[in-house]
C-alpha cells in the first residue's frame, strides 16, 4: 500500500550499528561544547561586568577571577583544537570525512545536494560521516571562528606580559586588527559567531536525527550511528 | 637659537660659556640619566656623550596640527625643556618657537640640508594632507608634503611627534577629507621613531631627545616602531585603580557613590586597558597627575584611530564594518536572531509538511478518494 512507503520510515526496516564517533572525537566534541558556552558566558562579563561588587576592594575579586575562568577555559580550548587536529589525521575515516574539499567535484554536488535536501525536506541520501554542508560549517565556524579566537585571545592575553612568550608568539596580531581596541572588538564579535553556529548546529542536528533516523544525537555520546541496510549511504570515506 | 649651524659646540662647551660649573653639569647628567629610566652607573657614558658629542642639529617641521605637543613639551621638567633646546640638542628650524620669521628660516633649512646631510634629526609634528595636491597645508608658498619628503631625504632619522604624525590623529579620522597621512606613510627609507599621543608627555619627549644624544642612536622600539621604554605597557597595567577593577568595583554613572571613591572607570569607557603609554607611571605637568587620577577616563589618545573607535564613554566601540556602524554585541544580536528565525521558519515547514503528509496518507486509505 501507498501508506507504507510513503511514511518516513517503514516499520520494517532493518539498521546497522556502525562505529563512527571514536572516543577522542566525542570527548573533543563535549569539551569543545562547554569551553565555549563557559568563555561566552564569562566573555560577555569581561566585555560589560554587571554585577556590582560591595565591600573593600581587597575582599572582593570578582573581575579577576571572571577573567581567571575565561583563561583556564581559552587554554582548554586550544588544547582541545591541538588534540582534534590529531584525530583529523590519524583518526578514522569519519574524522575527517566532509572537510571542504574544493578541488573536487564530488564535494561540491554533495554540498548542493545536501543544502537541497535540507531545504526541501527532502530524505535523499544519508551519511554516515559528516556531510559537505556540515564539513562546510565545521571548518567556517568551528576551525576558522576558533583559530580566530584563539590568537586574537592570546594576544590580548600576551598584552599583561609584554615581551614574554605570548607576547613572542601571537603579539603581532594587534597591530594586524589595527591596535589594541580593534582587537579586542574583533574577538567579542567573532564570539557571536559561535552563537549563530550553536543555534544553527543544534538544530540542525536535531532535524537530521528525526529525518534520516540516523541516532546522531546519541552518536556523540556512543560512537555509534544507525544506516538502514537496504540504503546505500555514503560512508563518508570520500570527502 | 639657529646660530649653531657651522660652528657645532658640544653641550658641555655650551655650558661652559654661560658659567656652569662642573658640579652643576654633573647634577645635570644625572637628571638626564635618571630621566632615561637608566641606572645611576650610566651617569659617566652620559657626561662623556655631553662632554665630547658636538649638539644635535634638529630641524622641527609642523605640519597640520594643533601644536598642542610643542606646548606639552616646553613644559618638561626632567629634563626642563629649556636645558634641551639650548644645551642638549641645537633646534635649528621650528616655526613655533624660532625668533626668526620668513625667507631667512627656510634659508637655514635648506643651508642645513645641504651643509649637514645625514647629521640632522628631522622631528615633525602633525602630518601631510595629499589630496589636491596637497593644498591644505603650505608653508612659504610649498605644500608641506614636499617639505617634509625634502627634508626627511637627508636626515638621520625621523621622529614622529604626537598621534597626527604616528597615527594620523583627528585630521585622519573618517572621512579624512585633506586625505592626511601619517609620516610612516610617506617617508619609507629612514628609520622613524613614533612617540604618539595627543600630546606626548613632555618627559618622554624630551627623554626620547636625551637618549639619541647619548647613545646616538634610537632606543629599542616595539613592533609598531614606539620606544618600548615609554610604551611598552598599557596604561591600565600600572593604573592605581586596577585594584578596582579585579574587585568588579566599577564607577557607573559620574555621580555614584564609586566615582567618588574612586573606582575603575572601566564601564564609562576607560582606554587604559587598550592604550600603551607611561600616563600612569611618569603623570603630567611634573608628576601632578593624569586623565584617571582626575577622575576621568583615559580617551586613547596615543593608540591609532582613536578618534575613530568611539564614543569615548561606551567600553564598546563602533564596529568598523562597511556600512555599520554598531557595537559588535548589537550585531551579533541580530545574526544570533536571524539564526534562530531561520531554523523557526524551517521547523514550521518541516512541521506542516508531516501533517499535511499524514492527512494524505488518511486521505489514500479511502478508495473513494481519487489519489494525488
Amino acid at each position: 500500500m501507498n501508506s507504507t512507503t510513503r511514511a518516513p520510515v517503514a516499520p520494517q526496516v532493518t539498521y546497522e550499528r556502525i562505529y563512527v564517533w571514536q572516543w577522542g572525537v566525542r570527548a573533543f566534541h563535549w569539551i569543545n561544547a562547554t569551553a565555549i558556552t563557559v568563555l561566552f558566558a564569562t566573555g560577555l562579563y569581561i566585555a560589560d561586568p554587571f554585577l556590582s561588587a560591595n565591600g573593600e576592594a581587597y575582599d572582593v575579586f570578582v573581575m579577576a577571577r571572571i577573567r581567571q575562568i575565561h583563561f583556564a577555559s581559552a587554554f582548554l580550548f586550544a588544547i582541545a583544537f591541538v588534540w582534534r587536529m590529531y584525530f583529523f589525521w590519524f583518526g578514522n575515516r569519519y574524522a575527517r570525512s566532509g572537510f571542504p574539499a574544493v578541488w573536487k567535484r564530488k564535494w561540491w554536488s554533495d554540498l548542493v545536494r545536501q543544502a537541497t535536501d535540507y531545504l526541501t525536506l527532502n530524505v535523499g541520501h544519508g551519511h554516515l560521516g559528516h556531510n559537505a554542508l556540515a564539513g562546510l560549517a565545521y571548518t567556517l565556524f568551528v576551525i576558522g571562528l576558533g583559530w580566530c579566537q584563539i590568537l586574537t585571545g592570546f594576544a590580548l592575553y600576551s598584552e599583561s606580559n609584554p615581551g614574554g612568550f605570548w607576547d613572542g608568539l601571537v603579539g603581532w596580531v594587534i597591530p594586524l586588527c589595527g591596535g589594541s581596541l580593534r582587537t579586542h572588538m574583533t574577538h567579542h564579535l567573532f564570539a557571536w559567531g559561535f552563537v549563530v553556529f550553536a543555534i544553527a548546529h543544534v538544530y540542525i542536528v536535531l532535524f537530521d536525527s528525526r529525518q534520516y533516523r540516523n541516532g546522531l544525537i546519541g552518536s556523540m555520546i556512543t560512537g555509534f550511528k544507525f544506516k538502514p541496510v537496504e540504503r546505500g549511504d555514503d560512508d563518508g570515506a570520500k570527502p | 637659537m639657529a646660530t649653531s649651524v657651522g660652528t657645532r659646540p658640544t653641550t658641555w662647551d655650551l655650558l661652559r660659556t654661560h658659567g656652569f660649573e662642573r658640579r652643576d653639569f654633573l647634577r645635570f647628567c644625572a637628571i638626564t640619566t635618571a630621566a632615561m629610566g637608566l641606572d645611576a652607573s650610566f651617569v659617566p657614558q652620559v657626561a662623556h656623550a655631553f662632554e665630547t658629542k658636538p649638539r644635535i642639529p634638529v630641524l622641527w617641521l609642523h605640519g597640520l596640527e594643533c601644536t598642542c605637543c610643542s606646548e606639552s613639551f616646553i613644559r618638561s621638567s626632567h629634563p626642563i625643556a629649556q636645558d634641551v633646546i639650548l644645551n642638549m640638542i641645537s633646534l635649528d628650524y621650528d616655526e613655533t618657537l624660532q625668533a626668526a620669521a620668513g625667507h631667512q628660516v627656510e634659508e637655514i633649512r635648506r643651508k642645513m640640508i645641504a651643509e649637514h646631510p645625514g647629521e640632522y634629526v628631522l622631528a615633525v609634528e602633525g602630518n601631510a594632507p595629499t589630496k589636491d595636491g596637497g593644498v591644505y597645508c603650505t608653508i612659504a608658498g610649498e605644500t608641506f608634503e614636499k617639505i617634509l619628503l625634502e627634508t626627511a631625504e637627508h636626515a638621520k632619522f625621523v621622529i614622529a611627534w604626537g598621534s597626527c604624525a604616528s597615527n594620523g590623529c583627528v585630521q585622519a579620522a573618517s572621512p579624512n577629507p585633506t586625505g592626511a597621512k601619517p609620516i610612516h606613510e610617506l617617508v619609507h627609507d629612514k628609520p622613524i621613531v613614533k612617540v604618539p599621543g595627543c600630546p606626548p608627555i613632555a618627559e618622554v619627549m624630551t627623554g626620547l631627545l636625551a637618549h639619541v644624544l647619548t647613545f646616538d642612536r634610537l632606543p629599542e622600539l616595539d613592533r609598531v616602531g614606539r620606544p618600548k621604554m615609554f610604551y611598552g605597557q598599557r596604561i591600565h597595567d600600572k593604573c592605581y585603580r586596577r585594584s578596582f577593577f579585579d574587585a568588579g568595583q566599577f564607577v557607573e554613572r559620574w555621580d555614584d557613590d564609586g566615582a567618588r571613591k574612586g573606582w575603575c572607570l572601566y564601564k564609562m569607557g576607560c582606554r587604559g586597558p587598550t592604550t600603551y603609554n607611561s600616563c600612569s607611571t611618569i603623570k603630567w605637568n611634573g608628576g601632578v597627575s593624569f586623565p584617571i587620577g582626575s577622575g576621568h577616563g583615559c580617551i586613547g589618545c596615543s593608540e591609532a584611530n582613536f578618534w575613530d573607535d568611539g564614543p569615548f564613554y561606551s567600553r564598546l566601540a563602533t564596529t568598523r564594518l562597511p556600512g555599520v556602524e554598531t557595537t559588535p554585541q548589537a550585531i551579533g544580536k541580530v545574526a544570533a536572531t536571524v539564526a534562530a528565525l531561520g531554523a523557526a521558519a524551517h521547523l514550521v515547514s518541516f512541521g506542516a509538511k508531516q501533517v499535511l503528509s499524514r492527512d494524505a496518507d488518511k486521505g489514500s486509505s479511502h478508495p473513494e478518494t481519487p489519489q494525488r
